[in-house]
């Protein structure tokens, strides 16, 4: 059986699950690839997995790169921020520090993949605990409008919106694979096209 | 006198005890005034002593003394001058004479004495008192005598002469009488005769009549016994005439029935129905348990014989008629044979099941009637009917092994389709949709692999083959035991009972030792017979091998087949435990069942012995092992097949087996491998086993998950560590030697005055490694990474930015070695954290 050829032509969308210590990045990882839930808390260094979903009836791989909150260094993050498609730009909603730090993320992301419209998705986590909530969801839409990106709000406990944003975020960086590839002459089309952005919605299987 | 009398009890006699009686005034003859009285007292204690008191009243005053005083027993004469009722009554044997005293009062005290004297003797209290009752009676008795009497007191001689008159009067009366009664006695003399002769008479005359009564009892007692003997024979002749009236009626087969057995025609059903009875009725009218000696009757014998000869004649008839009946059977039905592609079909046998069933009485009968031809019959039937489950056994597993043979080609593939379509109400039926389905869906996307969609496929024929033959043997079996009347509750002890007139003993004794290693805790269950089940593995005979065959060839076209039979065909054994345990099918799929699991267990063997001959590849990148990857494959596999079957067991020890030998074989890789590095090797395929282990939730693996991890870690830390040395290796030994002088007891602030260590020699390796060099060096690194790692298991951005971690701590530690071994020597590497930094974010830039 080994002896088969691979499905070399699936799909691979890389996502990057980026955001300050402890708001949740591991655990909304573990919880969309194996559907559970770790209370205890580690921080992360690195950590890298693979899945295959159904997109939209297509089957697809997700690389999920699961990186450390916390760095001596920034610059240390521009080599896998280089090798993201898209962005998980998690903070804790029981936290404002972490969300002050999104902007930072956003900002070396931006620099180092110099695209205004890589695929971003502004995620508010820990939303199942609402009486500790320190950031108000007119606060984070606001500033995800700002930066004309989604905002959801997820729990990696109750699994809220999990797959949603996971899947929202692969569809969108499909459609910018198929936009580069309908573009002959390979040149991206920078900080122009911010209302060509999403005009297409995912359907979650 | 009454005053006196009253004074005289009070003042003498009450103060003594006594009572007084009566008072008389008395008085001397001389003497005048002076007053005396004589008194009779009666003590009021008993006994009574009556005694005579003579007081005196004293000159003076009024008092009264006693003067003298007598017991009355000493009286010796009472002068009549007053009545002496008191001595009569209270002395009765020593009378006092009496003297002038009335003769009548005389005699009344006789008849008052002898009337006392009939009173109990001594009893004198009783006396006593019966004088004081009777004196009311007496004083109006002697009042009567006196009024007869007027002048009697007044003249009591002319009153005794009165009664002396009488008396002469009286005596002479009496003797006159007793001469008269004489005459009379002489007349009752004589009667007295008379009566006795005529009794004499009477006694003879009885005498005669008990002689006569003496014969009348001698012939009643004659025709008592005649009697007798009369209702015997009454009573015989009417047994008689019953037996004979039921030998009849049970003896009589009605001409409806003769005729039936006759001529009736075996095709028709209501003249099977005809036939069926009057096959009963000849069956009781020949079963009627008769007298020994009733069946010497001529009459009896001659009917029996009848019997005999009609049972045979019906028998025989009855016989052909089946026996081609079921050749028909055999030959029709193989000529309508349907030949389905798609999907695998047995045939059913309802049609010819519910035209035999109307004949289930009448085999009955027979089994009865004629146990030989019984036999006969079964033996054509199976004979028949095995030639035709052979030849559509073996094309149902043809048809079978033809679906799975063909290869989903391009033109197939729309077949296909219509097939997945049919699936999944099949899937239904089977119970097994859930997984069939989810099969089918990973079948959808990918469509392109030809595993999936032949797996598929399997477990579809697989499915419809468990579904067809069931219903089948079932049905046929359940037929069998009805239309051959066979026993269904012997249990496994009687086994060889039964079975001497069967000739093929070795046929059920290979099945039940085969059946019992397969489900031995069914022995003390209700099993099926072993008269049924060795018909059935008559009929059946070719299933077996049919099905053995069919388990050997899936297992050669794809081992992994395997698992799907283990876990349907168990899944259909332990469906039919409660219902049908012990069932021919039930038998047959147990031994399967064996068999499957051995090809199971040599899937899992070749498994292993593919893993532990694996080639190490010479001059390609290891990434991913080939057997790491089919380990996930069939894991994968396996959880869906598997999922909520009793084998799990199996599956979980086939694991522990797998997963032990993949962890040896992949360090033995890594130490192999020539062109990657073993942690390399180690650290990628230990991720993507933890990666497997997580994602399918192995939970008999949670161990090894662990073990993974780990080992995952702790190569990717030595292959960092290790290859971090390149970039700037002089640098490196460099400050690893001053390590080990400050480790052997240099003070830091002393190494630099050795001559290896000195400020110059310093310099000289710091100048080795300029910005430019760095960059190149740190540039190369990254591109042995890209080379070493496998695109597959995507660690690069792990293992790089563990590495830029690690070099920038390098750098750190380097700088503070130099602060502390050379302090204000100024001296410092040649390119600060925000080059190395710079380098970095540069790299990234650069691809």
């Amino acid at each position: 059986m080994a002896s088969k050829p691979k499905p070399l032509q699936m799909a691979l969308h890389k996502v990057i699950m980026v955001g300050s210590g402890g708001v949740g990045k591991s655990a909304l990882t573990l919880q969309f690839m194996y559907d559970e839930f770790v209370e205890d808390y580690e921080p992360t260094k690195a950590d890298s997995y693979r899945k295959k979903v159904v997109l939209d009836g297509e089957e697809v791989q997700i690389d999920i790169l699961d990186t450390a909150g916390q760095e001596d260094y920034a610059a240390i993050r521009d080599n896998y921020f280089r090798s993201g498609e898209g962005f998980l730009c998690v903070f804790s909603i029981t936290e404002q520090e972490s969300f002050a730090a999104t902007a930072d993320f956003r900002e070396q992301i931006l620099r180092v993949k110099n695209d205004e419209n890589i695929p971003f998705l502004l995620v508010g986590n820990k939303c199942d605990l609402f009486d500790k909530r320190q950031v108000t969801i007119e606060t984070a839409t606001a500033k995800a409008g700002e930066w004309n990106v989604p905002y959801v709000e997820t729990s990696a406990k109750t699994r809220q919106n999990v797959d949603k944003v996971f899947f929202d975020l692969m569809c969108e960086i499909r459609d910018r694979k198929k936009e580069e590839t309908a573009k002959p002459d390979g040149k991206k089309n920078k900080k122009t096209k911010k209302e060509g952005k999403r005009k297409k919605k995912c359907v979650i299987l | 006198m009454t005053a006196i009398r009253h004074t005289l009890q009070k003042d003498v006699f009450l103060p003594n005890d006594e009572r007084l009686l009566g008072v008389v005034h008395v008085s001397k003859a001389g003497k005048k005034k002076k007053a005396s009285f004589l008194c009779a007292a009666a003590t009021t204690e008993k006994p009574v002593q009556v005694s005579i008191v003579n007081v005196k009243k004293s000159d003076k005053g009024d008092t009264y003394k006693r003067r003298q005083t007598w017991q009355l027993r000493e009286l010796k004469l009472v002068d009549g001058k007053d009545d002496t009722k008191l001595c009569q009554r209270y002395l009765i044997k020593k009378r006092p004479d009496f003297v002038n005293v009335n003769p009548q009062l005389l005699e009344e005290a006789v008849q008052v004495g002898e009337l006392t004297r009939t009173m109990p003797q001594g009893a004198e209290d009783v006396v006593d008192e019966e004088y004081q009752v009777l004196t009311a009676q007496e004083e109006s008795d002697l009042e009567k005598l006196i009024s007869q009497c007027d002048f009697a007191v007044s003249n009591a001689e002319a009153f005794t002469e009165q009664l002396s008159k009488d008396l002469s009067m009286l005596d002479g009366a009496n003797i006159h009488s007793i001469m008269a009664s004489e005459e009379q006695v002489k007349t009752l003399m004589k009667l007295l005769e008379v009566s006795e002769t005529e009794i004499n008479r009477i006694e003879k005359r009885l005498e005669r009549y008990e002689g006569l009564l003496e014969g009348v009892r001698e012939q009643m007692e004659q025709m008592k016994g005649k009697d007798t003997l009369i209702q015997m024979q009454n009573t015989n002749y009417k047994k008689l005439l019953s037996t004979l009236d039921t030998l009849v009626g049970q003896l009589d087969l009605s001409p409806g029935h003769v005729k039936a057995l006759h001529e009736g025609d075996l095709s028709n059903p209501s003249h099977i129905l005809d036939c069926t009875s009057a096959a009963e009725a000849l069956q009781q009218a020949m079963g009627v348990q008769l007298h020994p000696g009733l069946c010497k009757m001529q009459a009896v014998r001659e009917q029996q014989k009848m019997f005999e000869k009609l049972r045979s004649s019906f028998a025989r008839r009855l016989a052909t008629h089946l026996n081609s009946v079921f050749v028909q059977q055999g030959h029709d039905m193989g000529e309508t044979l349907s030949h389905h592609t798609l999907e695998p079909t047995l045939p059913k046998h309802y049609s010819a099941h519910r035209d035999l069933m109307p004949y289930a009485d009448l085999m009955l009968w027979l089994k009865g009637a004629d146990i030989t031809s019984f036999h006969q019959l079964a033996q054509v039937y199976t004979s028949n009917l095995k030639r035709l489950y052979d030849r559509e056994i073996k094309e149902f597993f043809e048809a079978a092994k033809s679906i799975l043979g063909s290869k989903p080609s391009a033109v197939d593939s729309k077949k296909f389709g219509k097939l997945m379509g049919s699936t999944e109400s099949l899937g239904k039926s089977s119970g097994s949709k859930l997984r069939s389905s989810s099969l089918l869906d990973i079948a959808d996307h990918k469509g392109s692999n030809p595993d999936i969609t032949d797996r598929a496929k399997f477990e579809r024929v697989l499915n419809s083959i468990m579904s067809e033959l069931e219903p089948v043997c079932m049905v046929e079996q359940d037929f069998i035991i009805k239309f051959f009347h066979l026993s269904t509750d012997s249990t496994a002890t009687d086994l060889g009972s039964d079975e001497e007139d069967q000739p093929e003993e070795g046929v059920v004794d290979a099945d039940g030792a085969m059946f019992s290693k397969g489900h031995t805790e069914r022995q003390a269950e209700k099993q099926v017979s072993s008269e049924v089940r060795r018909m059935m593995s008559d009929l059946f005979g070719m299933l077996e091998p049919e099905l053995h065959n069919f388990i050997n060839h899936a297992d050669k076209m794809d081992p992994y087949n395997s698992m799907y039979m283990l876990v349907k065909i168990s899944a259909v054994v332990m469906g039919m435990e409660e219902k049908d345990a012990g069932s021919y099918l039930a038998t047959t799929l147990a031994t399967s069942v064996v068999i499957v699991k051995r090809n199971f267990d040599k899937l899992i063997q070749a498994k292993i012995q593919s893993i532990e001959d694996i080639k190490v590849p010479k001059n390609k990148r290891c990434g991913i092992l080939p057997f790491v990857a089919s380990f996930e494959e069939f894991a994968e596999l396996a959880e869906t097949v598997f999922k909520g079957s009793e084998r799990r067991a199996d599956l979980d020890k086939a694991y522990g087996r797998m997963v032990r030998t993949i962890f040896d074989n992949v360090e033995r890789v890594g130490l192999e491998h020539q062109k990657t590095p073993q942690d390399v090797v180690l650290f990628e395929n230990f991720h993507h086993l933890n990666a497997v282990f997580a994602r399918l939730k192995i939970t008999c693996l949670e161990t090894e998950k662990k073990e993974a991890r780990h080992k995952y870690k702790q190569h990717l830390n030595a292959y960092v560590i290790n290859w971090l040395g390149h970039p700037m290796e002089k640098l490196n030994h460099f400050f690893e030697g001053i390590e080990a002088r400050v480790a052997q007891g240099v003070k830091a602030e002393e190494v630099g005055y050795q001559l290896a260590f000195s400020k110059q020699e310093l310099r000289k390796v710091i100048k080795e490694y300029p910005m430019k060099e760095v960059k190149k060096g740190l540039d190369s690194l990254y591109k042995k990474v890209e080379k070493h790692l496998c695109e597959e298991e995507n660690l690069n951005q792990v293992v790089w930015r563990s590495m830029q971690e690690e070099f920038i701590s390098q750098y750190k530690h380097f700088e503070d070695l130099i602060r502390r071994c050379y302090p204000e020597s100024g001296i410092t590497l040649e390119f600060t954290i925000d080059d190395i930094l710079k380098f970095f974010s540069d790299i990234a830039q650069s691809h």
